[in-house]
Formats: structure tokens, C-alpha cells, sequence
């Protein structure tokens, strides 16, 4: 194996781990716990009373858009980060860079704000 | 640029008149054209004084346009002092016929179209003129084609310019084909289309042979013979000269420049242009000669029975074009290219009075209701007298000069056929004279022949008529005159320095000016009989000709219906081709090739088509499906491949 | 590794700098601005590129590198892609102004339309200069995601959604394939610079590469082969060319094609180069496999659109004839039938924008009827595109087709050429089937008389231009040779 490679060991290590408590935790409770089911055991449970509707209704669209709105700032902070780690290494370069990025971000920040996605009515 | 300017303003004019010729207006396309013409024709007078008079020939590189493998063809224009002269000859022809069509068309509904294929037609004409190789000189040559195509069928409500159009197309393209093989014989033996190469190699290649049907061919005799096959389609020489009488259905402008002056004469140019090849094939010169001296020979004879006006002026231009080729025939190229010049001038003051003479009778064309106008149309008339009179070769007008050249040239050869071609010649000029004045004295003397109506209503054209014809009438007067020193006479190796090339061996040219007096008298004096004898027959005693025409029936039809040229062709050509093709159409065509090809591949391309569609079902699972298994099959494909 | 960093070295990347805070700007403007000036931003935008034009066209004449050091650069400009920029630009700039009215007349002209069309031309720039599989992947998304929101642009129709979800979709798993090739690459080379892998590759020439590498390369290929619309990934084609609004449909056969080519030409040639032995196989597969979908399937349609989306898939098979090819030659070719391909579909759409009866937008090819009789003008045009793009001599898309089978027969690719010829021929039955349409059918309704200046000026410039290309050739024929010999470094030195 190349030495290069020998640098994504813990990615794999990491992913075994993640793989085997999520089948720990859901062999155990097979395993482990009664399997008795009727048809009110198997059947979906709100708060008691009895489910209205289909689960699968639809949803408004501002849900979406704010989800996805969510997941774009949090991306851009995972990303921050590691830059932040790393600002001393990568020096003026890096800093514009992230800079300009930001700057991007921004821009898309202002133009949903005017646009009225921030607002729920 | 100013040569550029003139070559290019023309096709300008001619896309802005046809483009927006709606927006323009009929008054608006008449000016564009007729300005861009004029100006060209303007640009062109010093073009000749510096090309041709101070010797500056230029080649000026636009765009490089074919490069495959050794083919480099680029666009190109060549100006020495053939082109000079040819392009002073285009230009203001071109611009008098520009401004004549202003009044000739007044009442034509779609003038902007008229005028746009006339500008079109000059542009590809002068295209054809300043080429410097060979493919460029096809384009302009198909480009006169297409533009005389489009205005002999200008009036494509009219089934006899339609089929007439069909005709000189077709005719032209057996000659193309001829010239086409031998721009390609040129280019397989030179390795080069250009002319500058292939005159400058020419004489290192006077020996080469090809052998071809086991048989060791001269292989310059074999490219202009090819290529006068070319020359003789467009130049309508005997054999294929049947397309230009029906050409006539066209406007007569159109036929004035098209058919009189400019396109049909782009035979004769060419074959000078070509002179340095030609130089060095005597079996392709002696075709020549014969040719031409049987073309003029043959067209004056149908001439002398014709009875449509323009019909007769047709047949004249066919007779001239021979004159100017048994002149190329005996290497007077100078002298062929010199009574381009004045036939030029007054072919087109004739065709254009002729126009303005069936314009004065209602569009009536046959001569034998007309006559005794001239009163009533006296400008016309003396224009005529003066057209014809250049025609006849009667001395001092332009046509005396350079006609005579030809004829002692040709007896100055000293050769068989040239001798042959002088007396040809001698006896065409004879008739041309007698047909000349027949139409004259049958258009404009004697009695009325046409009825009250049409007589009453006789007038003479408007000035944006005339002014063209008396400027071209200048032309035919003093044309000769001007000319004949540079272009012939002592000066002419100065004036023409290069364009054209003699070999010492033909010395037709140098001889002229050593022929017996006689020989030179000749010409003149067989004119002037033949005017008489049209006086005699048409006027002294009318009666004549009728009795002449019964006593030989046969003759007289034999010419009427002109050698029963088309009759000929008729049999050997159009009918079997007709069976020909019938004959494909219903059993190669329709039973082997539709049944097993076309429909049956269009059938199962339906099918495909159908599977194809089906394949389309619109959910996207199956297109996320396809992709996938496209990519299977190539990792498969590899994996299987791998080693 | 502290860089040291100089702004002259962003230079090579001034082209698409500037069209992304052109971009930003138009937005900002756009959503600052009271009323919705869809055509003030169009027209600006149309600027921006025609100034990105400028731009690039002086960048062109040696290879430059940008974003990291030398050859390994994430960004390269050479001859090449000042040449298909500059096609992307002109494509990209003539849809734009052909989409005005249309946008206007449906209300959808809101002023991202420009926008949005703008990213996505930045997006293909990159890609054509990409020098490396990240910033491949980085053009290409940025292209591709403002072309998903461009297909669903018309967002109240429902046949502009569905296409925008399924090119979504679709565009989606051919992303991720690429993805998957790039990483298998890197797994097993161990770089995605674009320089590093011909090394690797011309390195060990004699050895074969592993089975890895390869399967990485396909998928690649296949993820490359989704944008240019090859069969077997060409199924989103039909369904969103029909579906989108029509300028943007115009807008999907012109840029994002050329670039994607482009694109897929500057790998195939560049870090795959000396793999010629290996993906010829494919590329001939796609090649033949397109240009016979093309042919077949376009018979039986009757929606213009979608026989547009055939056409073009057929299209894309012959320019994959010329990189099959892989050689300078072929190279030209491609690149020649692109500026040909640019200037007829733009002129096609043009007439297809103005397919309007009463206001009423039609799309079918029978309402094309008798349009030679009630708009002389505009079915003549139509009729030299057709014939053009049925490569009947001597309009220009014949030479295109001619180069790219020549290309191909000196390759000694013959009977590669010779299925080429046989499927234009059947192509050439749906394309006379619109003249025949046009001209011999009895006209039913005739359309609106279309006064939109650009409109009639694109029409009339790409007539003439397939017109007149056989006269002028020159200037193309020397352009595109330039620009393919700086991908054969080897042959032209």
C-alpha cells in the first residue's frame, strides 16, 4: 500500500466505527428485546391518539427553502473552519480567498433577503 | 482599393436592391444600381489609363479560399490590360443598359428584382474578368450563367422564356462540362490552377503527352480543346449556339448586355486570356479557326430569313463571336479582342434601338409589320443607320477597322484554313450587310404594314432612353478609330505588354500590314453590294425576295428553320434521353430502386423511428436505467478486453 | 507552503473574473431596482460578454496557467480556449437576445433570466479551461445547476418543472459518476492534475494501465458523455429540450454543447492523451451510437423542440467523429463544425421563437405549413439552415461534416466515415421534410410577423453566414487549426 494512501486510515477506521455501533445499536434491540407485534403495536404512534391523514402529506415549500437556506450557512461554516485552522499556512492567498467567498455569500445573502425568502408571510 | 471598390460595388448593389428592394422602392433600386454601376464604369477609366496605358498590371490577394492538399486557390483579382479593356467594355455597357432599363422596364411590376440580377450579372462579369487562376475565372463563368438564367426567365409567367431559360442552361452546361474537364486536365498537368504558373511553365511542357485510350495524346491540344468546348457553350459557337435566339424571350436590355455585348464574348476573353496555352497547340487553333469561320458563316446565312427583330440581331452576334474566333484561330487574338470591343458598342446600340423600336410598336417584333416609321422615331432610326452601318464594316465606323483586321489576318496567316476562314468571312460579311439593311429598310422604310392602331400610337422612346444609345453610338463611331493603333496596329505589343502571347511562329498579326490591296478592299466592297442588293429586293422591287423564296422552296426553308439545328438535336438528343429516363424511371427507378431502396430502408427506418420513440417513455427511472447500463457495458467491455 | 501571491497571475482568468462580478453586479442591480427590468439586465449582460469577448480574445495567443503553480495549475488558457470561449460567448450572447421578447411576452422576464444565463457562461469557461479534475468539476456544476434552474425556469408550467427535475435528476447521477471516475483516477494515480496524468500516462506508455485507471476513465467519459447528450446518456435530452421555455432550450443546443465538447475534447486529449488506444473505443461508440439515434428518432417526431434535441444529438455524434479522429485534423474539424453547429441551431431557434399564431406560441412541425407563401423570407432562411444542416454542398454545414470525415479517413478510421455519411442520409429526411413542409403544403394559419430586431438580425447573420462560408472559409479554417494544433504540442513541433 502506498504511503500516500496510508494517510485515509482513519477515514476508514472512522467509518468502521460508525458502521458497526449503528448495527450494534439495532441487532441489539432485535436481539435482545420481545418480538411480539399486533396490529396496534405495528401501527404509527402520535401521541396517543389515532394518526390523521396520510404521513406522507405535503409539506409547505417554505419548509424547503428555509432547510435549504439552513444548510447552505452551515456548510459555509464547516468550511470556515478548517480555513481557520490552517489561516496560518496558507497566508495572504488563503485569507483573500475565503474573503472573496464570503463576499459571494454575501451577495447571495442580500439578494434572498430582498427577494423576501427570510420572511415566513 | 479603387480596384476592389469597382469590382465589388455592383455585387452591393445588386444585394441591396434585392434584399430590400421593397423598401427601397422601384426609384430607390434604380438608383443604388445604376450608382453603383456608374461608379464602377467611372473607376474604371483610370484603371485603364494606369494598368493599360502606363503599363502598371497588379494582382491584388483578397482571401485565400481552397487550401486541400497542393489545390491553393485564393481569391484574387488580376488586372493587366486584357482585363482593363474588358472591364472598361462590361462597366459602361453595363451602366447604359442600367440606365435604358430605368425607361425600358417603367411598366414592369417587379423592377428591384430586374435591376438587382443586372447588377448581380456585372459583378460576376467582372469577377470572371480579373480572375488570376483558373476556379475563380468558373466561379464569374457560372456566376454569367446563373445571372443569365434568372433574367432570360426575368418573365417567368411566360412559358417560352421559362423553357428558353431552361435551354441556354442546359446548352451551357454541356460546354461548363467541357470546361470544367479541362480546368481539371490543366490542373493535372501543371499541378496549379494560377495562370501566372501555368503560362510561365507552359512552354517547358509544349511536348508533354498523356496517354489516354492506349493512344499518346498532345496533352496541351487535349486541355484547350476542353476548354474551348467551354468557350464555345457560352460563346454559342456551331453546335451549341442553339440556346441564344431563344434567349431573346428575355428583356431586351438583358439581351443588349447579356446576349450581345458582355457574357457571350466571355468565350472569346477567355480563350485570350489562355492564349499563352493555346500558342502551343496548332491542332486546337486549327479547331478554332474552323469553328469560328463556320459559325460566322452559318449564322449569317439564317440571319438573311429571320423575321423577329431580335432574332436577326441574334443570329448577327452568333456570326460576330465566329469572326472573333477564327481571328483568335489564326493567333490575332488582339484583333479578336478588338472587335469584342466595337461589336460590344454597337451590338448593344442595336439591340437597345431594337428595343426601342418594338417599344415605339407596342411590343410588336416581327419585321414584317412594321416599316415606315422612321419618321416618327428619327433619333432611333439614324442610331440604327449608325449601329448597322459600324455592323457592315462600311468605312470609318468602328466596326471597318477591327473587322477587316480579322479578315486580313486571316488571309495573312497563309494557311489552309486560314485562307478557308477569309472566305467565309468575305461571304458573311456580304450577308450581314444584305440582313442589316433588310431589317432596316423593313423596320423603318416603305409603307406601314402595321395596322392604324398600333401606328398611331408610334413615338419616340424618352431621353433616359436615348442618352445610353447615343453614348454608345459615340462608341460605334469612333471606337475604331480610337483603338486601332493600340490594340493592332504599331503600338500594340506596348499596349497590351504581355496580356497576350504570339510565338514567332505566327506571325498573322505582323503580316497584316503586308497583305495585297485587294485583300484589304475586299471587305468594303462585298458591303457595300450587299446593301445595295437589300435596296434592290426591299425596296426597288419588293417582289423579289417572294419569288426568290419559291424558286428555292427548299433552301429557303432549310435557313428559316435555321439548319433544323434544334430538329437535330431534337431526334438525337432530347427524345432518346426522354425514353432514357422514362425508361429508368419506371423500371430502375420506380420497381428496383423504390421498391428495394427508399421505401423499403423508409419502411424499416419507420420501424426503428417507431422503436426509438418507444424507447422515450418519459419516466425517468428508465433514462437513470440507460445510463447505467451504458456504463456497465463499457466497464464489461473493458474488463473482458483488459488483457 | 506560505504562497506568495501576485494579482498578475489571476491574468489568464480576467475573462471569467470579470463576467462573475459582472454577474454579481447585475444581480445586485436587479434586486435593488423597483420594477423588473428584464431587458436593461439582458442587454448588460450582452455587454459583459461582448467586453469577456474583448477580453478573450486577447489572451489566446500562448498557454498561460492560473490558480497554483505552473503546469499543475487548476486553470490553463491557450489558442483552444480562446477559441471555444469565444464560440460559448457568441452562442451564449445571441440565445440571450433572442430571449428578450420571448420572456417578456410569456411574463416570465424577470431579471435572473440574464443572470443566471451569465453563470452559466462562466461556468463553461472554466470548464473549458479546466487543467484539472476539480476545477473541471467546479465549472461544471456551476454550469450545470444554472442550467437546472434555467430548464424549470418557467416555474408555473408544468412541463418546464418536469424537465427541470429530470435534467435535475439525471444530471445528478452523471455528476456523481464523474465524480466516482475522478476519484477511482485518483485513487490509483494519485493526482487530478491534468499535466500530472499525461505524465503518468506518457510515462508508462509500454505498460498498459490498470484496470482501475480504466474503469475510472469510463466513467468519466460516461459522466462527460451526459453533458454533451451522447447515446446512451442522452435520454434527459428529448424530454427537456421540449419541455423548457424555448430560449432556453435555443440556449441548450448552442453554449452548454460547445463547452461540454470542448471540455471533453481538452481531456481526451490532454491527461487521457496517450490512452488514445483505450478510449478511442468508446468515443467510436458514442459517436456512431449518436449519430444513428440522432437520424432515426428524429423522423418520427412532430414537436419542433424535440426534433431539435434529436438533431443536436445527431450533431454531437459527428463532432465525436472528429475527436475520435485524435489528431490535429480532426481537432479542426470538431472545432469548425462547432462555429458552423453555433450559427445554424441559433438561427433555427430564431425562427422557432417566432412560431407564433394569433400570439399563441406553436411548436408543432405542421404549423409550419405554406410558411414559404405567407413568409417568404423567413422560409428561406429556414430552408438554407435545413439544407445546411442536412450537409448538402455548398452550404456551410457540409464542409463541416467534410472536414470531420476527412479527419476521420486519415486517421484510417474509414469505416467510421462511411457510417457517418450513411446516417447524415437518413438525417437528411427530417431536414427536407420541413422544407417540404414549408413549401408544399397548403399554409393553415400563418404566423405573427416577427418585428423583434435581434430576432431578424440573428436569422439573416446565420443565413448568411452558412452562405457565405464557402467563399470565405479562410479565416475559420486557420482559427480552428491554431487553436488545435496548442492540444498536439507533439505533432506541431
Amino acid at each position: 500500500m502506498d504511503a500516500w494512501l496510508l494517510e485515509y486510515l482513519p477515514i476508514l477506521i472512522f467509518l468502521g466505527i460508525a458502521i458497526a455501533i449503528s448495527v450494534i445499536a439495532v441487532g441489539a434491540s432485535w436481539l435482545v428485546a420481545r418480538q411480539k407485534p399486533d396490529t396496534e403495536k405495528g401501527s404509527a404512534y402520535e401521541c396517543g391518539f389515532d394518526a390523521f391523514g396520510d404521513a406522507r402529506s405535503k409539506f409547505d415549500v417554505r419548509f424547503y427553502l428555509v432547510a435549504i437556506l439552513f444548510i447552505i450557512f452551515d456548510l459555509e461554516v464547516a468550511f470556515l473552519f478548517p480555513w481557520a485552522v490552517a489561516l496560518g499556512k496558507i497566508g495572504l492567498f488563503g485569507f483573500w480567498s475565503m474573503m472573496v467567498f464570503l463576499g459571494v455569500l454575501t451577495i447571495g445573502f442580500i439578494y434572498e433577503w430582498r427577494k423576501g425568502a427570510l420572511e415566513w408571510e | 482599393m479603387m480596384y476592389v471598390l469597382a469590382i465589388f460595388l455592383p455585387l452591393l448593389a445588386s444585394l441591396v436592391a434585392g434584399l430590400f428592394g421593397r423598401t427601397l422602392g422601384d426609384r430607390g433600386a434604380q438608383i443604388v444600381t445604376c450608382g453603383a454601376v456608374g461608379t464602377s464604369a467611372l473607376l474604371s477609366i483610370p484603371i485603364f489609363l494606369t494598368v493599360a496605358m502606363e503599363g502598371h498590371a497588379v494582382t491584388i490577394t483578397l482571401l485565400s479560399w481552397i487550401q486541400s492538399g497542393t489545390v491553393d486557390v485564393s481569391w484574387a483579382l488580376k488586372f493587366d490590360t486584357l482585363t482593363a479593356v474588358m472591364m472598361i467594355v462590361v462597366t459602361w455597357v453595363s451602366f447604359m443598359v442600367h440606365v435604358y432599363s430605368v425607361g425600358y422596364m417603367s411598366h414592369d411590376p417587379s423592377i428591384p428584382r430586374f435591376m438587382s440580377y443586372l447588377s448581380l450579372f456585372t459583378f460576376a462579369m467582372l469577377m470572371l474578368v480579373t480572375s488570376d487562376n483558373l476556379v475563380q475565372l468558373f466561379f464569374g463563368w457560372e456566376g454569367v450563367g446563373v445571372a443569365s438564367y434568372l433574367l432570360i426567365g426575368f418573365w417567368y409567367e411566360k412559358p417560352s422564356a421559362c423553357s428558353a431559360a431552361i435551354k441556354a442552361f442546359l446548352v451551357n452546361r454541356v460546354g461548363d462540362f467541357g470546361f470544367a474537364l479541362g480546368i481539371f486536365g490543366a490542373y493535372f498537368l501543371f499541378d496549379t490552377v494560377s495562370f501566372d504558373v501555368i503560362f510561365a511553365v507552359a512552354p517547358e511542357k509544349a511536348a508533354a503527352t498523356v496517354v489516354f485510350f492506349g493512344h499518346e495524346w498532345h496533352a496541351i491540344t487535349i486541355v484547350c480543346l476542353l476548354l474551348f468546348v467551354g468557350a464555345m457553350g457560352k460563346s454559342a459557337q456551331l453546335g451549341l449556339h442553339t440556346w441564344l435566339p431563344d434567349a431573346m424571350e428575355g428583356p431586351t436590355p438583358v439581351s443588349a448586355l447579356i446576349h450581345a455585348a458582355t457574357m457571350v464574348t466571355a468565350g472569346v476573353f477567355m480563350v485570350a486570356r489562355m492564349s499563352p496555352l493555346f500558342e502551343y497547340s496548332a491542332t486546337a487553333l486549327m479547331v478554332v479557326t474552323v469553328v469560328g469561320a463556320a459559325t460566322a458563316f452559318f449564322a449569317a446565312t439564317v440571319g438573311c430569313v429571320q423575321n423577329d427583330i431580335k432574332r436577326v440581331i441574334a443570329y448577327s452576334t452568333c456570326s460576330q463571336l465566329g469572326y472573333m474566333f477564327f481571328a483568335i484561330g489564326v493567333s490575332a487574338y488582339q484583333a479578336a479582342i478588338f472587335h469584342l470591343m466595337t461589336h460590344a458598342f454597337f451590338k448593344a446600340l442595336l439591340f437597345l434601338g431594337a428595343g426601342s423600336v418594338i417599344h415605339a410598336m407596342s411590343d410588336e417584333q416581327d419585321i414584317r409589320r412594321m416599316g415606315g416609321i422612321w419618321r416618327h422615331v428619327k433619333v432611333t432610326w439614324a442610331l440604327m443607320w449608325i449601329g448597322s452601318l459600324a455592323l457592315a464594316g462600311i468605312p470609318f465606323f468602328a466596326g471597318y477597322y477591327s473587322k477587316d483586321v480579322i479578315l486580313e489576318a486571316a488571309w495573312a496567316a497563309g494557311s489552309p484554313v486560314g485562307q478557308m476562314a477569309y472566305w467565309l468571312g468575305i461571304a458573311a460579311a456580304f450577308m450581314t450587310a444584305f440582313y442589316s439593311w433588310r431589317l432596316l429598310i423593313l423596320v423603318f422604310h416603305g409603307k406601314p404594314r402595321a395596322d392604324e392602331r398600333v401606328m398611331a400610337h408610334v413615338h419616340e422612346s424618352p431621353a433616359v432612353m436615348i442618352v445610353p444609345l447615343l453614348v454608345l453610338a459615340t462608341g460605334a463611331v469612333f471606337a475604331g478609330w480610337v483603338g486601332y493603333e493600340l490594340f493592332v496596329g504599331h503600338e500594340q505589343l506596348h499596349f497590351w505588354a504581355g496580356a497576350i502571347k504570339n510565338l514567332p511562329e505566327h506571325p498573322a498579326l505582323e503580316n497584316v500590314h503586308h497583305v495585297p490591296g485587294w485583300v484589304a478592299l475586299a471587305p468594303t466592297v462585298v458591303a457595300v453590294s450587299g446593301i445595295t442588293l437589300a435596296f434592290i429586293f426591299y425596296l426597288v422591287a419588293p417582289v423579289l425576295p417572294g419569288l426568290l423564296a419559291k424558286t428555292f422552296n427548299g433552301v429557303y426553308r432549310f435557313l428559316l428553320n435555321k439548319w433544323y439545328f434544334d430538329e437535330l438535336y431534337d431526334v438525337l438528343f432530347v427524345r432518346p434521353a426522354f425514353r432514357l429516363g422514362r425508361g429508368l424511371w419506371k423500371g430502375g427507378d420506380g420497381a428496383l430502386i423504390d421498391g428495394v431502396g427508399p421505401d423499403g430502408v423508409a419502411a424499416a427506418t419507420r420501424v426503428i423511428a417507431a422503436r426509438v420513440a418507444r424507447a422515450q417513455s418519459g419516466y425517468l427511472y428508465h433514462y437513470a436505467f440507460a445510463m447505467l447500463i451504458g456504463v456497465a457495458a463499457f466497464v464489461t467491455w473493458y474488463m473482458f478486453n483488459a488483457r | 507552503m506560505t504562497q506568495t501571491f501576485a494579482f498578475s497571475s489571476l491574468v489568464p482568468a480576467l475573462p471569467e473574473l470579470f463576467l462573475t462580478v459582472a454577474a454579481l453586479a447585475l444581480l445586485m442591480l436587479g434586486v435593488f431596482r423597483k420594477e423588473d427590468g428584464c431587458r436593461q439586465s439582458t442587454l448588460l449582460a450582452i455587454i459583459a460578454m461582448a467586453i469577456a469577448l474583448v477580453l478573450t480574445s486577447q489572451l489566446g495567443g500562448s498557454v498561460s496557467y492560473a490558480f497554483g503553480g505552473g503546469e499543475a495549475g487548476l486553470f490553463v488558457m491557450d489558442g483552444f480556449g480562446a477559441f471555444t470561449k469565444a464560440m460559448v460567448l457568441l452562442g451564449s450572447a445571441f440565445t440571450l437576445g433572442m430571449s428578450g421578447t420571448f420572456l417578456e411576452r410569456e411574463k416570465i422576464g424577470r431579471f435572473e433570466y440574464p443572470v443566471l444565463v451569465l453563470f452559466a457562461t462562466v461556468g463553461m469557461m472554466i470548464m473549458i479551461s479546466a487543467n484539472d479534475f476539480m476545477s473541471l468539476y467546479l465549472g461544471l456544476e456551476l454550469q450545470s445547476l444554472s442550467l437546472y434552474v434555467l430548464a424549470a425556469y418557467h416555474r408555473d408550467n408544468l412541463k418546464a418543472t418536469e424537465a427541470g427535475v429530470k435534467y435535475f435528476v439525471l444530471g445528478a447521477l452523471a455528476s456523481g459518476m464523474l465524480l466516482y471516475g475522478a476519484s477511482l483516477l485518483y485513487g490509483f494515480v494519485g493526482t487530478t492534475s491534468f499535466d500530472g496524468l499525461a505524465k503518468v500516462f506518457g510515462a508508462e506508455h509500454a505498460v498498459r494501465p490498470s484496470l482501475g485507471v480504466i474503469i475510472g476513465m469510463v466513467f468519466v467519459l460516461a459522466g462527460l458523455a451526459f453533458k454533451i447528450s451522447a447515446v446512451p446518456f442522452h435520454m434527459w435530452a428529448p424530454d427537456v429540450y421540449e419541455g423548457a421555455p424555448t430560449p432556453v432550450t435555443a440556449f441548450f443546443a448552442v453554449a452548454p454543447k460547445i463547452a461540454a465538447l470542448a471540455l471533453f475534447t481538452r481531456v481526451i486529449t490532454g491527461p487521457f492523451g496517450d490512452l488514445a488506444g483505450e478510449w478511442r473505443q468508446v468515443v467510436i461508440f458514442l459517436a456512431l451510437a449518436s449519430m444513428f439515434l440522432g437520424a432515426f428518432a428524429a423522423i418520427g417526431q412532430t414537436n419542433i423542440k424535440r426534433l431539435m434535441a434529436y438533431s443536436s444529438i445527431g450533431h454531437v455524434g459527428f463532432a465525436l467523429v472528429g475527436i475520435a479522429a485524435n489528431s490535429v485534423l480532426g481537432i479542426q474539424g470538431l472545432l469548425i463544425y462547432l462555429a458552423i453547429y453555433l450559427f445554424m441551431n441559433t438561427g433555427v431557434f430564431a425562427i422557432i421563437l417566432s412560431m407564433r399564431q394569433k400570439g399563441r406560441l406553436v411548436e408543432g412541425i405542421d404549423d409550419l405549413a405554406g410558411l414559404g407563401k405567407t413568409h417568404p423570407a423567413m422560409a428561406f432562411v429556414m430552408m438554407v439552415l435545413m439544407f445546411s444542416m442536412a450537409g448538402i454542398p455548398p452550404l456551410a454545414g457540409f464542409w463541416g461534416k467534410l472536414y470531420v470525415f476527412l479527419a476521420a479517413v486519415e486517421s484510417g478510421l474509414m469505416a467510421l466515415a462511411i457510417l457517418g455519411v450513411l446516417s447524415s442520409v437518413v438525417s437528411a429526411y427530417y431536414y427536407l421534410r420541413i422544407i417540404k413542409v414549408m413549401y408544399f403544403d397548403e399554409a393553415l394559419e400563418p404566423f405573427d410577423r416577427q418585428t423583434d430586431r435581434p430576432m431578424r438580425l440573428v436569422m439573416g447573420l446565420s443565413a448568411l453566414v452558412v452562405l457565405v462560408f464557402t467563399f470565405i472559409p479562410g479565416p475559420l479554417l486557420v482559427g480552428a487549426k491554431a487553436a488545435a494544433a496548442v492540444l498536439f504540442p507533439a505533432a506541431a513541433g
